[in-house]
C-alpha cells in the first residue's frame, strides 16, 4: 500500500474516528435519503395550476427513490467535493509551510505516488464517510430503477470531477508559497475554474460549461428521474434542454463524453504541475513545451466551441437563445453579439498568456541562475525551451495561436451573411492582433524585469486602476467625460479590444460619439505598443549586461 | 564525502550564500557555526536538495546534488531546526513512514524502527501519539526518523537545540559512533560547546561567506597565532617571571591566582619553545606538577573572528 495513503488511513481512521466519523455520515444520510424518499413514496402533494388546488399522487416507491437520488447525490458531493477538497488545501499547504512535505520530497519515492498518496490519503475519511453512502445508492437504483448506464456515466464524472478538485487543491498548495495564500488562491481558483468560467458557456464557449458534474447530471440523469413526473413544468426545464448534445465544429458530441474530456485535460495539466513541484520546488509549474500544448488545446478548444456561431450563427446558452429568438431582428444586432463573443475570446486568451506568461517565464534570478549554468556547461546560450530561457518567443508563438483562430473565426463570420452587409476591413485582423501582441511582450519583460511583486503591481496598476477611475468618471460626469473614459479604460486591453472592433463593425453609435472609439482604440493600442517597445529594449540591455 | 563549490543562493534581490566553499571527509563531523542569518540553514537545505542554488556545485562522493537529486536523496538524511511531526501519527507510525517510503521491506521495517527509536531512547514512547511528546522528544523522532534508511549523508541543523543535557550527551555520542561508522554527519548549532567534542573540523560563517573552514587547532592558529599555556606548581616559586622574560618570543606572564601557584604566558614561538621553557624553569627549582597549552574553545573562536569581522568592518 501507498506509504502516505497509509498514513492517512492511520492518522484519521482510528476507531473514534470511525465511530464518530461513521455515526455523523449514517445519522445524516438516513435523514435526508429517507425523508426525501418517503415524501414521495408515499404520495407526493403537488399544485395543479389546472384546478387551483393541492393534489397527491399515487404512492410509488419507484418515485420515492428518484425523488432521493439529488439529495444523496449532494450529500455524497458535500462529503467528497466540500469537506475533502477543503481537507486537501489545508493539509499541502500546512505541510508545505511546516516543512513536513520537505520529508516527503526527499523520499525516493516516485512523484506520481506521491500524488497518488497525497489525494488519496489526505481525504481518507471523507471517503469511508462517502462510502456509508452507497447502501442508500443501492436501495435507490434498485427501488427506483434507475438505469446503469446512466448511473456509470455520472459516478464516472463524478469521480473525476473530485479528482479534479482535490488536486486543484493539492496542486495550489504546492504552488503557492504561503499557507494564509495557498488557501485563499485555492477557494479563488476552485470558484473560477467551476463555478465562473462555466458561466461562460452562455457566451457561446461551451467547453468551459463542462468542468462540473452538472451538465452529466442535467443532461443525463435529470431527464430520467423526472420521466415520472406529471408536471410540464419539469419537463420543460431550461437546464436539460441547455445540457444536451454540445456543438463543437460540425458535430455534437455527448455532455458526459465531453465533460470527461474536459476533465482530463485539466487533470493532465495539473498533474504535470504537480509532478514538477514534487520533483524540484523550484522549478515552474508548466515547462514552455507543456505551457505552449496546454494553450494550443486552449485555442482548439475555444476555435471549436465558436465555429458554430461563427459560421452558421448556432450557439449554445443565452448568447444562442438572444440570437436565434428572431433572426430577423437580430440582424442589425448581430455585429454587436459577435463584438462582444470576439471579447469574451480575446479576454479569455489574453488572461491564458497572463497566466502562462507568469508561469513559464524565467524571474530575473532564475535566468541569471540559467545563464550560468549554460556558460558553465560551455554553452553559447540558454537552450530555448529551458525553463531559464527568455520568454520572448514563447509569448510571440501563444500570440501567434490567438491571432490565427481570430482569423479563422474572422474569416468564417465574414464568409455567412450573418454578422455583415459590408466585409469589415482588414484591419478588423491587424489591430486586435497587433494589441495582443503587444500586450504579451510588455507582459513577458515586466515577468523578466521584475520580481512577482513588481509585475502583478504593474498589471494591477496598468489594468485595473485607470479602469476603476473610468467607472468613477463615466458615473460621476456621465456623457462630458466619455472621451477620458474611453482613454483610460483603453489601457486595459480586455476593454481597448472591443473598442478596436466596434470601430470597425457596423455599430449603431450617435453620430457626436462616433470619434471616441477610434480614439480610445488608438490610445490602448499606442500605450501597449509603446510599453512592449520600451520593456524589450530594458530587458535586451539587462540581458546584455 | 561532501564537497561544496563556489555556492550562491540569491533570495531575489538579497544574497544569501556567496561563493561557499568547504570539504567534509567521510566518516568525521562537521560542524557549521555562525550567528543567525549567516547562511547555516540555507546550505543545508540546498545540500538536502531542498533549494536550488543560484551558481555553484554540490557534490556528495560521485554524486551531484543539482543534476541527480533523487540520487542524492536516497543517501541524505535531513533533519530541520524546527522539529514537525505529523502530529497525529504514533511514533512508531512516524518512523514506519518514512521506512516504508525509503523503500524497506515489511519484513525489516519493523526491527529497524525499533533499532533507531533505541537508538533515541524512544522505544518506551513509540506508542504515543507525536503530538503528545515534547519539543525535545520530537526532535529526537525526527532524528529517529531521520536515520531509519540509514544513510550516508547526516544534514542535521541545530539538533540539540530542544534537548536537556542528558540527550545531548546522548547525541554526541550517537553522533561519533555514527561517524566512526563511516557516516559523514554535518551539523549545525548555536550550542558551541557542544562541537567542541563532537566535531572533527568546524567552518564558521558570517553574512553568507564562509570565514574559517578547519579543525579547531588550525582555526586558532589561524585567527591567533598566540599560544596561552598555564604553568600549576605545587609551591610557589618567585623567580618565574625574569626567568619567562628571558625568552623573547614570551609576550606576557601573569599569576592566574594570589598564591601565586599558577602561571599563564603567552608566546608565539612553536612547541620546541615550550619544551625549553619546561626544562629551564625544572633546571631552575621549580615544581611543576602540570605545564599545559590552553586549548582554544569554540565559543572562544568563534567569538574572536565575530570581533575580528566587526573590527574589520569599522575600519
Amino acid at each position: 500500500m501507498n506509504p502516505i495513503i497509509l498514513r492517512g488511513v492511520r492518522e484519521r481512521l482510528r476507531i473514534k474516528h470511525l465511530i464518530a466519523a461513521g455515526l455523523f455520515s449514517l445519522i445524516i444520510t438516513s435523514t435526508v435519503y429517507f425523508s426525501a424518499y418517503l415524501n414521495e413514496a408515499n404520495g407526493g402533494w403537488n399544485y395543479n395550476p389546472q384546478t387551483g388546488q393541492m393534489e397527491q399522487d399515487e404512492p410509488s416507491p419507484v418515485k420515492g427513490a428518484r425523488h432521493a437520488f439529488t439529495f444523496l447525490l449532494s450529500l455524497q458531493g458535500f462529503y467528497l467535493m466540500f469537506l475533502g477538497t477543503g481537507r486537501v488545501a489545508a493539509i499541502s499547504a500546512e505541510e508545505k509551510e511546516s516543512g513536513l512535505m520537505d520529508y516527503q520530497r526527499m523520499t525516493p519515492m516516485n512523484p506520481f505516488s506521491k500524488i497518488v498518496g497525497y489525494l488519496f490519503g489526505l481525504p481518507a475519511r471523507e471517503y469511508y464517510m462517502f462510502a456509508l453512502t452507497l447502501p442508500f445508492l443501492l436501495h435507490c437504483i434498485i427501488v427506483g430503477e434507475l438505469a446503469f448506464e446512466n448511473i456509470v456515466h455520472l459516478y464516472f464524472v463524478f469521480f473525476s470531477s473530485v479528482m479534479l478538485y482535490h488536486l486543484t487543491a493539492h496542486v495550489i498548495g504546492l504552488v503557492v508559497p504561503k499557507p494564509r495564500a495557498a488557501s485563499w488562491v485555492s477557494r479563488i481558483v476552485v470558484l473560477g475554474l467551476y463555478v465562473f468560467l462555466p458561466a461562460f458557456g452562455q457566451a457561446g464557449i461551451s467547453f468551459l460549461s463542462f468542468l462540473t458534474i452538472l451538465p452529466t447530471y442535467f443532461g443525463k440523469m435529470l431527464p430520467e428521474l423526472i420521466e415520472m413526473e406529471n408536471s410540464e413544468y419539469y419537463r420543460s426545464n431550461d437546464m436539460i434542454n441547455f445540457w444536451q448534445d454540445v456543438p463543437f465544429f460540425g458535430t455534437e458530441i455527448s455532455p458526459s463524453l465531453f465533460t470527461l474530456i474536459m476533465q482530463g485535460l485539466i487533470l493532465a495539466a495539473l498533474l504535470v504541475s504537480a509532478y514538477r513541484k514534487w520533483r524540484n520546488e523550484s522549478l515552474p509549474a508548466f515547462s514552455k513545451t507543456s505551457g505552449l500544448i496546454i494553450f494550443a488545446v486552449f485555442q482548439f478548444l475555444l476555435l471549436g466551441s465558436l465555429w458554430p456561431f461563427f459560421s452558421e450563427g448556432k450557439a449554445s446558452g443565452l448568447l444562442g437563445e438572444n440570437f436565434s429568438l428572431s433572426e430577423a431582428e437580430n440582424r442589425g444586432g448581430a455585429p454587436v453579439i459577435l463584438l462582444f463573443v470576439q471579447s469574451v475570446f480575446f479576454g479569455l486568451s489574453l488572461l491564458g498568456i497572463l497566466t502562462l506568461v507568469n508561469t513559464c517565464c524565467p524571474d530575473r534570478h532564475l535566468h541569471l541562475k540559467g545563464a550560468q549554468r549554460a556558460n558553465r556547461l560551455g554553452l553559447p546560450s540558454i537552450p530555448m525551451f529551458a525553463d531559464e530561457s527568455r520568454g520572448t518567443w514563447f509569448v510571440l508563438a501563444l500570440g501567434a495561436m490567438v491571432c490565427t483562430v481570430h482569423a479563422i473565426l474572422l474569416s468564417q463570420a465574414v464568409a455567412t451573411d450573418l454578422f455583415f452587409s459590408i466585409k469589415p476591413e482588414l484591419t478588423a485582423f491587424y489591430l486586435p492582433s497587433l494589441l495582443l501582441i503587444a500586450c504579451a511582450l510588455y507582459l513577458q519583460a515586466a515577468r523578466e524585469l521584475w520580481f512577482s511583486l513588481g509585475f502583478w503591481g504593474f498589471v494591477g496598476l496598468l489594468w485595473i486602476t485607470p479602469l476603476l477611475a473610468s467607472l468613477v468618471l463615466a458615473v460621476g460626469w456621465e456623457e462630458k467625460s466619455l472621451d477620458t473614459v474611453a482613454m483610460l479604460s483603453s489601457l486595459c486591453p480586455i476593454l481597448c479590444l472591443p473598442q478596436i472592433l466596434a470601430s470597425h463593425y457596423p455599430i449603431p453609435i450617435p453620430d457626436e460619439h462616433l470619434h471616441i472609439l477610434p480614439f480610445g482604440a488608438f490610445t490602448g493600442l499606442g500605450t501597449a505598443s509603446i510599453l512592449a517597445i520600451v520593456f524589450s529594449i530594458r530587458l535586451h540591455r539587462k540581458t546584455r549586461i | 564525502m561532501i564537497s561544496v563549490q563556489d555556492l550562491k543562493i540569491h533570495y531575489g534581490n538579497f544574497v544569501a550564500v556567496d561563493q561557499l566553499t568547504f570539504q567534509v571527509e567521510e566518516g568525521s563531523v562537521y560542524g557549521l557555526i555562525g550567528p543567525n542569518g549567516a547562511g547555516k540553514t540555507t546550505t543545508i537545505k540546498a545540500l538536502a536538495t531542498l533549494l536550488e542554488p543560484t551558481y555553484g556545485e554540490i557534490n556528495l562522493g560521485e554524486v551531484s546534488v543539482l543534476h541527480e537529486p533523487e540520487e542524492a536523496r536516497k543517501i541524505l538524511g535531513y533533519m530541520p531546526d524546527f522539529p514537525p511531526v505529523y502530529d497525529d501519527l504514533r511514533v512508531d507510525e512516524f518512523c514506519d513512514l518514512f521506512a516504508h517510503a525509503y523503500g524497506l521491506d515489511s519484513s525489516k521495517r519493523k526491527s529497524k524502527v525499533e533499532e533507531c527509536l533505541g537508538l533515541t531512547d524512544l522505544l518506551d514512547k513509540r506508542k504515543a501519539l507525536c503530538k503528545s511528546l515534547s519539543r525535545g522528544m520530537k526532535q529526537r523522532a525526527l532524528l529517529a526518523k531521520t536515520l531509519v534508511h540509514d544513510p550516508e549523508v547526516l544534514l542535521l541543523d541545530e539538533p540539540a537545540a530542544n534537548l536537556d543535557p542528558k540527550a545531548r550527551i546522548d547525541l554526541r555520542n550517537l553522533l561519533r559512533k555514527l561517524a566512526s561508522e563511516g557516516k559523514t554527519v554535518l551539523v549545525s548549532s548555536h550550542v558551541l560547546s557542544e562541537l567542541q567534542d563532537l566535531c572533527d573540523t568546524i567552518g564558521i560563517m558570517k553574512n553568507g561567506t564562509m570565514i574559517h573552514s578547519g579543525t579547531i587547532d588550525e582555526i586558532a592558529e589561524k585567527t591567533n597565532p598566540a599560544r596561552t599555556v598555564q604553568v600549576h606548581l605545587t609551591e610557589a616559586f618567585d623567580g618565574i617571571e625574569d626567568c619567562l622574560k628571558n625568552f623573547p618570543v614570551i609576550s606576557s606572564v601573569h599569576a592566574v591566582d594570589e598564591s601565586r601557584k599558577r602561571f599563564e604566558f603567552i608566546h608565539e614561538g612553536s612547541n620546541q619553545v615550550e619544551a625549553e621553557v619546561l626544562s629551564s624553569l625544572v633546571g631552575k627549582g621549580a615544581k611543576i606538577y602540570r605545564f599545559e597549552p590552553k586549548q582554544s574553545k569554540v565559543e572562544d573562536l568563534f567569538l574572536q573572528v565575530e570581533s575580528e569581522n566587526w573590527k574589520g568592518e569599522i575600519r
